[in-house]
Parts: structure tokens; sequence; C-alpha cells
């Protein structure tokens, strides 16, 4: 996402190791947007997700001699998903949305109740990112948090598995009810999917 | 694999996340399943959606700083905090000595103004009893058929002498004034107010500005606040 050159990260990524807080601070501006991003819609509230990134941040400078095999940005998305899910898990007023759902849920697709605008042609209307941004929140935060890892920051399964401490499967299928459940908000609003 | 739909597996397809087996079975059911093709198109808009969504933007800078402070920092945040409670002092006493000074100099007009009423009244009473002192030494040497005759012009004079010696203070009051003529009293009040008013003015020095050691309070407490957040937002 920082689009600097991967030697450039990399020789931040040394500086910063040796204590270099410029390099660090360098390294840590790159993701902050995406991290915040990514912290909202797991939360839900600006306030919190600004403290769950700041917080995360300033853990991995603690802690950076400790980081290792994953990549860096992998790492602090790490750090801040891992605060954010704890955050939730703290919250004691949402108990309507479990963060573990039952794994043998059946998954259902939805049909089209009556025809509506093509799903394809949407990609650019605010109608239909309110819905998916209402669809987010309905979901189990697990689901959501390795959806948001997915389909906005372009991880691969293996580093959401590591980001999230969970078996490839478990990713694999979160993200894939996670796609579902999105869906069908969707369809049920009266969109008709793409002709395939 | 063509018989039953792969719907768990459409998602990881769409990802490129199957093993090459897997991947290849599900190619050959979409050859097969309009049904599956369907929604291997709906699950690619919706990541096209999902990835669309709006940026938020942070209210503040979330990246801590890690840098230590400038040296100079910490003992210049003490200075202004100090240099704040002495502006603080400093106008609570600048203000109490303005208040004062008002005070004290109406004061002192009032008894000013009183004792120049006094001296009116002194200047005037001798005058008054100057007045029948030489006017009653004829008047007992008029003959009492005189008498009834003479009293009219005595009392006369005397009132003439009391208007007279009355004019007295006046003028000097209206030569000290350099104003139009009122009554006595009032002008020798009015002399004294301008005299108070003249007096007070230059002696007001803009050290004992309670306003200046507000603003200056004001300032410093910011800055040593400012200060105080900067060092609290480092290590």
């Amino acid at each position: 996402m920082s689009g600097a050159p991967e030697s450039e990260i990399q020789l931040l990524i040394e500086r910063a190791r040796t204590g270099d807080t410029h390099a660090f601070e360098e390294l840590a501006r790159r993701e902050e947007r995406a991290l915040y991003r990514h912290a909202l819609r797991i939360v839900g509230t600006t306030s919190d997700a600004e403290d769950i990134v700041q917080d995360a941040l300033f853990s991995a400078w603690r802690s950076i001699a400790s980081f290792q095999g994953i990549s860096f940005r992998a790492w602090l998305f790490r750090i801040a998903t891992n605060r954010a899910l704890d955050q939730l898990r703290s919250r004691k007023r949402r108990p309507e949305l479990p963060l573990d759902p039952p794994d043998d849920d059946e998954v259902t697709w939805a049909e089209p109740v009556a025809p509506g605008p093509d799903l394809t042609q949407l990609a650019g209307d605010r109608e239909a990112l309110a819905a998916v941004e209402a669809a987010l929140e309905g979901l189990p935060a697990e689901q959501r948090a390795a959806l948001l890892l997915r389909d906005v920051e372009g991880f691969a399964y293996e580093e959401i598995a590591v980001i999230t401490s969970v078996e490839i499967g478990t990713v694999k299928s979160r993200i894939h009810r996670g796609r579902l459940a999105v869906r069908n908000t969707l369809i049920s609003r009266g969109w008709r999917g793409p002709e395939g | 694999m063509t018989q039953e739909h792969p719907h768990a597996e459409l998602s990881a397809y769409i990802d490129g996340a199957l093993v090459p087996a897997a991947e290849a079975a599900v190619r050959g059911h979409l050859d097969t399943c309009a049904l599956c093709r369907a929604h291997v198109a709906e699950l690619r808009a919706t990541v096209a959606l999902v990835h669309a969504l709006p940026d938020p933007v942070p209210s503040r800078r979330l990246v801590p700083r890690l840098a230590a402070p400038p040296a100079w920092l910490a003992p210049l945040r003490t200075l202004m905090t100090l240099a704040s409670g002495a502006a603080v002092f400093l106008f609570i006493a600048s203000s109490l000595v303005t208040n004062i000074n008002f005070l004290a100099s109406s004061g002192a007009a009032t008894t000013a103004s009183e004792a120049s009423r006094d001296a009116v009244a002194k200047q005037q009473a001798p005058a008054a009893a100057g007045a029948p002192t030489t006017t009653n030494a004829p008047a007992p040497a008029a003959s009492p058929n005189a008498a009834f005759g003479a009293v009219s012009p005595t009392s006369s004079q005397a009132a003439d002498a009391r208007s007279a010696a009355t004019d007295d203070p006046q003028k000097r009051a209206d030569q000290a004034t350099a104003g139009p003529s009122g009554a006595p009293g009032a002008v020798a009040l009015n002399a004294q107010e301008n005299a108070r008013l003249a007096n007070a003015e230059p002696q007001r020095s803009p050290l004992v500005n309670p306003l200046l050691w507000l603003t200056l309070a004001v300032i410093s407490g910011a800055i040593a606040i400012a200060l105080h957040r900067r060092l609290r937002s480092t290590v």
C-alpha cells in the first residue's frame, strides 16, 4: 500500500530495529491511515479507533525487537487487529454480536426478491456503499476483520491466518461467510446479482 | 464435484487461494453450472464494493512521537508555568493598586471640595460680620428720629457689603477655573475634579495596567500547557 520500494522499507525497518525513532515514525506514518480505517470498521467509533492505532503503534515500537516472520505491515495489522478485537470483547453492551459464530452454521444464498440494479454497476453508488457499511457492521467482528484484511487491505490468506492467529481453514470460512452476508444484505435490498 | 455446488470454495476460488487440484475442479464445475457462475459474479461485485468503501481520515496524528524532546523543552515549560503564576499575581496586585488609587483619589476629591466649601463659607462669614460692624458705627450715632429712616440705608448697605463680600471669592473661583461663573460651591467642586483628573492621568504607568498582566498570564499559561502536552506525547 505504501508504494515505496521494498528495499527502502527494509532499510527503514533495519534502522528502526537499531533504535532509530525517525525510521520507525516514517514506517508508522505509511500505515497510519490504513490501520485507522481497519480499526474504525472493527470497533465502529472514531475515538476508540484512534486510541487503538496510537497504542498499537507505540506497542510496536516497544516490541520491535520481536518483529520477525511476517511482513512489517502484517505485523502492525496483527497488533492493531488484536487490540481492536480485545476492545470489542471488553464491551459488554453488544451481546447481539457474537465474536465467534458457530462454525456449523449453514451458509445460505438468498435469492433476489425482485429485479433490481446490477450489483456490478454499483461500485460508485453511495446507497450501495452505505448498504455495504451496514452489512459489515452486522457481521461478527472476527468475520469482519478477516474480510477487511482480505478485501480492503489485500493480505493473503496465509498472512491473515498469522494476523488473526487462526488456522487457514478458519480464515477461508470467515472471509466467505462475511462476503456472503454482505451479498445477501444487498440482495435483500432489491439488488439483482450480475448475470454470470 | 460437478454434481454438488462448491459454494464454500467460491470465495477462495476468486482469491486464487485454492490448491491447484481444487481450483481445477471448481473451474470445471463453473463451466457447466450457471448458478455458480452467477454466485461468483456476485461475490466479485461484493468484493469490489467493499474495496470501494470511502477512506475515513483520523482527526489527529496517530504516530507516537518517539524522538526525545529538545533538552530545553522541560525547563521552558517550568519557566512558562512560573511566569504564568507570577503574571496572575501581578494581575491581582496591579488591579488592587489601581482600585485603591481610584478610591483614594475620589476620596481626596470629596474632602478637598468640602474644604473649599468651608473656605468659601469662612470668607463669607467675616465679610457678613464685617458689614454690620462698619454700618453699625453710624447707626447708634443717628438720632432716634432718623433711626427708622436710617435702618433702610444701613440694611441696604449691609446687603451691598454682603454681596460685595460674596463677590470676592466668586471672582477668585472664576479666575481659578477660567470658566463661566456659577454657584461658588459648584465651581470649586468642578475645579477640584478637573485638577484630580489632570493629576491622575499622567501618573498611570503601563506596568500598573491589570490587562497587561492578565494577557501575559494567559499567553504564558497557554505556552506552558502546549509544552506540557508536547512533553507528555513523547515516550
